[in-house]
């Protein structure tokens, strides 16, 4: 009965070895097969990722490069450091990216070119109106402009008649520069001061700032030179 | 002998052509020149309002219509047009301005606006820049009753520029001369 159990036992245990081994095989199989299609949805992942990269990169860099000024010149910036950022090699985004700098790099030069005539243009004007307001013929400059600017005939008079003080005459004369190239002045029609005071009475409006005058010994103008503010 | 003849008047065409260009201005002082002829207009545009004003102190007026006549060259004259009759009148300009000084209205507003060459000043022979500047006016008089007379009159303003020198003070300086001379109604028509 022994003799008979034994072969059954080995027969069993043959079979169960080879289930076994099957099992290795086809699960080794089955978790080779998931590997290979993990690596494949993860490089499909990445292409797919590359792509939009891509696709973004060139969104960006073509905005920039057709930008009609909507885009400030930081925000450009910004866009094209950060498409730079994501490295990517191809040779459209590449060439993208050239003709992007080159166009920042044209606004940029523009830019900080306005800059600086803004700059120059706020010094001439400072320096206008350092002549206008705090220049050494301030105090006539006023006087003139008190009597523009005088509210009616009576008030206009005795502006005048302090205007007239710093003078050594009515009938001093007053040349008014109209156009000034190289060694040639052209004035317009000499006058007096009194009539060029009358004229701004009259006129309500002081056109013209002092450009030199001369004193004679007793500090008084002898002589006045203006020129259009 | 034809020959030179042909050559003689060659040279003098040549030397006038380079003395008719020393003469010539420069752009920039040419604007300068212009400019300055419309501020002229601009200011009589000023004075005639003053001496029209009925509120201008009748001394003040005086004063003023001594100033405008100073622009204008001797005998120009000054068109005046009323939309009621088909003539246009033209008194000498001292006479204008007393007259508008004594128009019987209570009230009486002039303006002038769109201050601008037709011509532009243009080099004469004999030296003289000659160009023609047109205004429009709005003339509004009312009288005591409240009647009110409005009328816009185009005028043409001929200017008369002149390169001239003085001696100020020991120096020799030259100026541009600016003076107006007739002013002419083109147009009249109810305000």
């Amino acid at each position: 009965m022994m003799r008979e159990r034994k072969p059954f036992r080995t027969e069993t245990t043959g079979k169960f070895r080879l289930f076994l081994i099957m099992m290795l095989v086809v699960s080794l199989g089955a978790g080779f097969s998931s590997c290979t299609s993990q690596k494949k949805a993860a490089k499909k992942k990445a292409a797919q990722e590359l792509a939009e990269k891509k696709a973004k990169a060139k969104s960006d860099l073509l905005a920039i490069i057709n930008d009609d000024g909507r885009m400030t010149l930081e925000e450009k910036e910004f866009k094209l450091a950060a498409v730079k950022r994501m490295g990517i090699d191809d040779n459209e985004i590449n060439d993208l990216i050239g003709q992007a700098e080159e166009i920042l790099a044209r606004e940029r030069a523009a830019l900080e070119r306005k800059k600086e005539e803004e700059r120059l243009q706020r010094e001439k004007e400072a320096k206008e109106r350092e002549l206008r307001e705090g220049g050494q013929y301030r105090a006539i400059n006023n006087s003139l402009d008190a009597v523009a600017g005088a509210g009616d005939v009576a008030s206009a008079n005795m502006r005048i008649r302090e205007a007239l003080a710093a003078f050594a005459g009515e009938d001093v004369p007053v040349l008014i520069l109209i156009s000034r190239e190289g060694e040639i002045k052209d004035y317009d029609r000499p006058t007096t001061i009194r009539k060029y005071l009358e004229f701004i009475k009259d006129q309500k409006k002081s056109p013209n700032k002092v450009l030199n005058a001369a004193f004679d010994s007793n500090g008084k103008i002898k002589e006045l030179e203006l020129i259009k503010k | 002998m034809t020959r030179i003849l042909s050559i003689a008047a060659a040279l003098i065409i040549a030397f006038s052509a380079n003395l008719a260009a020393q003469d010539d201005i420069s752009p920039s002082r040419k604007q300068a020149i212009d400019s300055l002829a419309l501020e002229k207009v601009r200011d009589l545009s000023k004075y005639i309002s003053i001496v029209g004003n009925k509120d201008t102190p009748w001394s003040e007026a005086n004063r003023v219509i001594e100033r405008t006549l100073e622009l204008f060259a001797d005998g120009a004259l000054m068109g005046v047009s009323s939309i009621n009759r088909e003539d246009v009148n033209y008194y000498g300009i001292r006479e204008y301005l007393e007259r508008l000084m004594a128009l019987n209205y209570d009230k009486v507003t002039i303006s002038w606006y769109n201050i601008q060459y037709i011509s532009d000043l243009e080099r004469q022979p004999d030296g003289r820049y000659v160009g023609v500047i047109t205004i429009f006016q709005r003339f509004e008089g009312t009288t005591k009753e409240g009647l009110r007379y409005v009328d816009v009159t185009k005028k043409d303003v001929t200017v008369y520029v002149e390169r001239k020198t003085t001696q100020i003070s020991g120096r020799i300086i030259g100026f541009w001369d600016v003076l107006l001379g007739d002013i002419r109604v083109t147009e009249t028509k109810p305000g």
